[in-house]
């Protein structure tokens, strides 16, 4: 049997070309993910040690005035301590206003600041700072530079004396100051951990620590172990989640290779029944057959393999180069990860093929004797499947009810998988009748080709739904991908709203109020839809909290998200949460007049306290202290705080703008919608290979027919034509039940996930949906185009002699 | 189209189809074949010709040569008043359609069309609207009524025969070319397709060019011409039996 095993391999090559493509792409995707995943864990662990290279002991689990209190303690015994962590400040420089930059510290010790200096030199006093280099180029700030950091009384001018590399990931900023001047803008500042020095005798420092502090000590190699760990742990998770599109990719691949093996067996049948003719065993024949699969396996996942690596390279070269803030480091391919990809890649061949293989041992050898051409009967659905789709259905639309009940996530994997499987099954019944459906719709347009078309396509129900199944899988994720995150987008923005109550506020800080024509200027901005003079008085309060501008907050709708602006009480004062202190209540003074106040705390109305009209009156006030701004909604976040910014300057007034964080939220969200749709696209590629290869093997199988047609006055682009009309259907079929599909598991989705937890509902991106369909549709297009190209290519005589 | 409408009448009396130093040849150097070696022939409207020859013969080359299924590889072809080598595929293709009937030996229907749309198929082709009068004269001269919206695998051979020859005529070609029409029938439904294709020649002037091996399916033409190794032996018009025994025999 093994001159029939070779010589089919050589002449059908060309045939498996489709499924070997699918399989490699599968394979390829795992190697790529490994190299991604060893990359970034590579990237991110990198420098991990640096800051702590020349400290004894290692303090984690603190907050900033634990933190404080280490460095105090340090500078008492004449030790080192260096607090690393960030707080996230308003940074505005040379008309630049960047919300949201992460600010650090350098050690006071020379020796313990790991940053590394590019240009300048290090802060030696509390009104320097340096800046990342990376950080530089986006804050449009060079050595020498003023830049002021922070909001409101707090804020401080310092200037760039110098640029930095900050080779550790963990603990990397944008603008180091030095600690005395970030702890002077901020109380909130989040540590990381401190790592700590001895001047002397190292001997006891880490018990002498623990009872100095409340955090944990850990000596710096316990703590560098552990946190290694847990960083590559980070990116281990995020390694398995890119494997689950890999697996999704592959089940595709599965789709397709049994679809392929199915039809190349269909259309073999006779030379398999003139084998078993000639006196091979069905033993031999499966043999064969299945070592072909094998065969074709191996080779598909070397290939993949090899793609793989190639790919994996070259992204991370890529992304290194056009990000160069990327923790991305050396890739280094895990030999378990290769072999587990290859040998998934042989396996999913062999299972894909198991059943088309078992179908050729039943050949009889009489169907060799026949002269007439096999006609290929497959029925539309047995009873069994009818059975095993009808009960998955039910029992998947009950998870699914379950799931909404309570709000269970696995119930919802769970019964949508179920009830996928069930629609899969009923593929078969339900994808013809669909082609019927849109096929004869469009036949009444379309003439002769569209009505061939849909014939064509619809004589082998399983093998349409095998075809449209494997699209359907990537278009029902993707719709449902879609429709979810747009949901969840929209829940979001709701709630931005919330906490942005005001779109941009310009608030006073010092003792005059602000002038009368800003309001005007103001209104006057591009991108301002209103604006609202805010009255106030700059008082001192008490507890640590020092000199604040107090602000009653304007009734005005056209300015103010009014159900998320808090109103204060007659007795109430409403904080910032950074400016808030612990106690509950606070006294204020103007002048000579004093009055005590309940602290609640919010934020998202700039850095200034919030009182009743009442109790402005009774402090006295002075005149306009802010200005609130509504947006128009298609501002652009950038221009606007860098023009409102413009007119803050000259009066000394804080700008604060919610509408770069709320551009920064819905771009995270863009992001990892195009990722999600990006890594689904995998198995939407796969799927479209598959039609392809369905309608290429057609071609092969229809060539009489072709020929026929040509024969009876068809032409060649009316045959192209055809070919084209059947892809689209096959592929707009596909699309639309998946699109319906998808819309429906986003909706249970909603209903689980995210309705319990941010409230919100259900939007259909009807813009992306149709992208979806469109894309589908021309990618169906594309698929039949080298099919069409060779069919039409056969002159009629050829077919018809073809015997 | 217009010029060959007006070409049509002095079809029925005068030349169906005409080839002048017809060849076909197959591949090239040490493996050239040459499947037709210069042939003129002439054959009249109006009757049914056979085309005679043993296998290999080139009775099929010249069948597909004459329908514009292949292109010769020298000489003239002429059908219905067209030069064929003169015409594009494109044109070629609307020409077959217009202008010709097709009857092939075994697959001669789309298996996912029923037979009435297999019978319409030309004429949907090429846009044009079914005349009923002559569809319906058709479906019942040749006994397929009843069995309309059946799909070719729930006919029996003859019946799916019958079928195609309906298809041939419904669109009133000037030539239809008949390949082994009655290869896979047994010798009643050959019988029957024959006299179908006799009686649309004798009764509605139909030309018609069989290709067969058949001496019983000669035996309905007018006309039998008799090819070897690619070249016509004799042109024999309307040959007894025992002249066409010879004819054929000789060549052996």
């Amino acid at each position: 049997m093994r001159t029939v095993l070779l010589a089919s391999l050589r002449v059908h090559t060309r045939r498996y070309l489709a499924a070997a493509l699918a399989i490699a792409v599968g394979v390829a995707f795992i190697v790529v993910t490994n190299a991604l995943a060893s990359a970034a864990r590579d990237g991110i662990v990198a420098g991990v040690d640096l800051p702590y290279r020349d400290a004894d002991a290692v303090v984690s689990d603190i907050d900033g005035s634990q933190a404080a209190a280490l460095v105090d303690r340090a500078r008492e015994r004449g030790d080192s301590a260096a607090v690393l962590g960030w707080t996230m400040q308003q940074v505005s420089g040379d008309g630049i206003v960047a919300d949201q930059v992460d600010v650090g510290a350098v050690a006071d010790d020379s020796r313990m600041r790991w940053q590394r200096l590019v240009d300048g030199r290090m802060p030696r006093a509390d009104g320097e700072a340096v800046v990342d280099v990376n950080a530089a180029k986006s804050l449009q700030a060079a050595v020498g530079d003023v830049i002021r950091v922070g909001s409101g009384a707090r804020a401080a001018e310092v200037e760039v004396v110098g640029t930095v590399d900050s080779p550790s990931a963990s603990v990397s900023s944008s603008v180091y100051l030095t600690w005395d001047a970030v702890s002077a803008i901020t109380p909130r500042f989040f540590v990381d951990s401190v790592a700590y020095a001895a001047a002397g005798n190292t001997g006891g420092l880490v018990p002498a620590l623990r009872a100095a502090t409340d955090g944990t000590v850990q000596s710096v190699d316990d703590f560098v172990d552990d946190r290694t760990q847990e960083l590559a742990q980070g990116v281990d998770v995020l390694g398995y989640l890119l494997l689950l599109f890999a697996g999704i990719a592959l089940f595709v691949s599965v789709l397709v290779i049994a679809n392929t093996f199915s039809i190349l067996f269909a259309q073999r049948t006779r030379d398999f029944a003139l084998l078993r003719c000639v006196g091979s065993t069905r033993g031999q024949l499966l043999r064969s057959v299945r070592r072909e699969a094998l065969v074709l396996g191996a080779l598909a996942s070397a290939l993949g393999l090899a793609v793989g690596a190639a790919l994996g390279y070259g992204v991370v070269a890529l992304v290194a180069a056009l990000i160069p803030r990327a923790p991305l480091g050396a890739v280094s391919l895990d030999p378990r990860w290769l072999l587990s990809a290859y040998g998934l890649g042989v396996l999913v061949t062999l299972v894909a093929s198991w059943l088309p293989t078992r179908r050729v041992s039943q050949v009889s050898p009489l169907v060799a004797l026949r002269t007439e051409e096999v006609a290929e009967v497959s029925a539309a659905a047995g009873r069994m499947r009818l059975v095993l789709a009808a009960g998955s259905l039910a029992a998947g639309l009950a998870g699914m009810g379950v799931a909404v009940a309570s709000e269970s996530a696995p119930a919802m994997v769970l019964g949508g998988g179920l009830s996928f499987i069930g629609v899969l099954l009923l593929g078969p019944l339900v994808v013809p009748a669909l082609v019927r459906l849109i096929g004869g719709a469009a036949g009444r347009f379309g003439g002769p080709a569209m009505r061939l078309a849909t014939g064509n396509a619809v004589r082998q129900p399983r093998r349409t739904a095998a075809t449209t199944a494997s699209l359907l899988i990537g278009v029902t994720l993707t719709t449902a991908v879609l429709t979810g995150l747009a949901g969840a987008r929209t829940s979001l923005d709701d709630e931005m709203k919330s906490e942005h109550p005001v779109d941009v506020t310009l608030t006073g800080s010092t003792a005059t109020p602000l002038p009368g024509d800003l309001l005007a200027d103001v209104r006057g901005a591009d991108g301002v839809q209103d604006a609202a003079a805010v009255p106030g008085v700059l008082a001192k309060v008490s507890n640590g909290v020092g000199s604040l501008t107090l602000l009653a907050p304007p009734g005005d709708a056209r300015v103010v998200e009014r159900a998320a602006l808090p109103r204060p009480g007659p007795r109430e004062l409403v904080l910032p949460y950074d400016v808030a202190p612990d106690a509950g209540r606070v006294t204020v003074l103007v002048g000579d007049r004093k009055v005590r106040l309940k602290v609640r705390t919010s934020e998202g109305f700039g850095t200034a306290g919030l009182v009743a009209p009442e109790t402005l009156r009774a402090l006295g006030s002075d005149g306009t202290r802010a200005v609130w701004v509504r947006a128009d909604d298609d501002a652009d976040p950038e221009d606007l705080g860098g023009d409102l910014d413009a007119l803050a300057g000259p009066v000394a007034a804080d700008v604060e703008s919610g509408l770069q964080q709320r551009a920064y939220v819905t771009r995270q969200l863009t992001i990892l919608t195009g990722a999600v749709v990006g890594l689904l696209g995998v198995a939407v590629v796969i799927a479209l290979v598959g039609i392809g290869n369905t309608l290429g093997l057609s071609v092969l199988e229809r060539r009489r027919e072709h020929a026929l047609l040509r024969a009876l006055g068809l032409t060649r682009r009316q045959l192209r034509a055809t070919l084209a009309a059947e892809a689209v259907l096959l592929s707009v079929v596909a699309t639309v039940l998946g699109t319906v599909l998808g819309v429906g598991y986003a909706w249970v989705g909603d209903l689980t996930l995210i309705r319990p937890a941010v409230g919100g509902g259900l939007r259909i991106p009807w813009d992306q949906l149709a992208i979806v369909v469109l894309v589908a549709g021309v990618a169906g297009l594309a698929a039949c185009v080298l099919p069409a190209r060779r069919a039409a290519r056969t002159a009629p005589a050829e077919g018809l002699a073809a015997d | 189209m217009t010029q060959t409408q007006q070409l049509t009448p002095d079809l029925t009396t005068g030349t169906a189809a005409r080839t002048r130093g017809l060849a076909r040849s197959y591949g090239t150097g040490a493996t050239e074949v040459h499947a037709l070696r210069g042939i003129d022939l002439d054959l009249p409207a109006g009757r049914l010709t056979a085309i005679m020859g043993p296998s290999g013969s080139g009775k099929s080359t010249l069948m597909h040569c004459l329908a514009g299924l292949d292109q010769p590889t020298a000489g003239s072809v002429t059908v219905a008043g067209e030069a064929l080598e003169q015409l594009d595929d494109d044109a070629l293709t609307l020409f077959r359609r217009e202008r010709l009937g097709f009857v092939f030996q075994g697959f001669n229907l789309l298996p996912m069309l029923t037979a009435a749309e297999n019978i319409r198929l030309p004429l949907e082709l090429a846009g044009r609207s079914v005349d009923r009068a002559r569809f319906d004269a058709l479906v019942g001269t040749l006994g397929l009524a009843d069995r309309l919206g059946h799909r070719p695998s729930e006919l029996s051979g003859g019946q799916q025969q019958r079928v195609a020859i309906a298809r041939a005529l419904v669109h009133a070609p000037a030539v239809v070319f008949a390949d082994e029409p009655t290869g896979n029938l047994d010798s009643k439904a050959s019988a029957e397709v024959l006299d179908h294709l006799r009686r649309s020649v004798r009764e509605q002037g139909q030309t018609v060019v069989m290709v067969t091996h058949e001496l019983d399916a000669a035996a309905y033409a007018d006309d039998v011409v008799v090819l070897v190794d690619g070249a016509v032996r004799e042109h024999l018009v309307a040959p007894s039996r025992d002249a066409l025994v010879q004819a054929l025999g000789g060549g052996r």
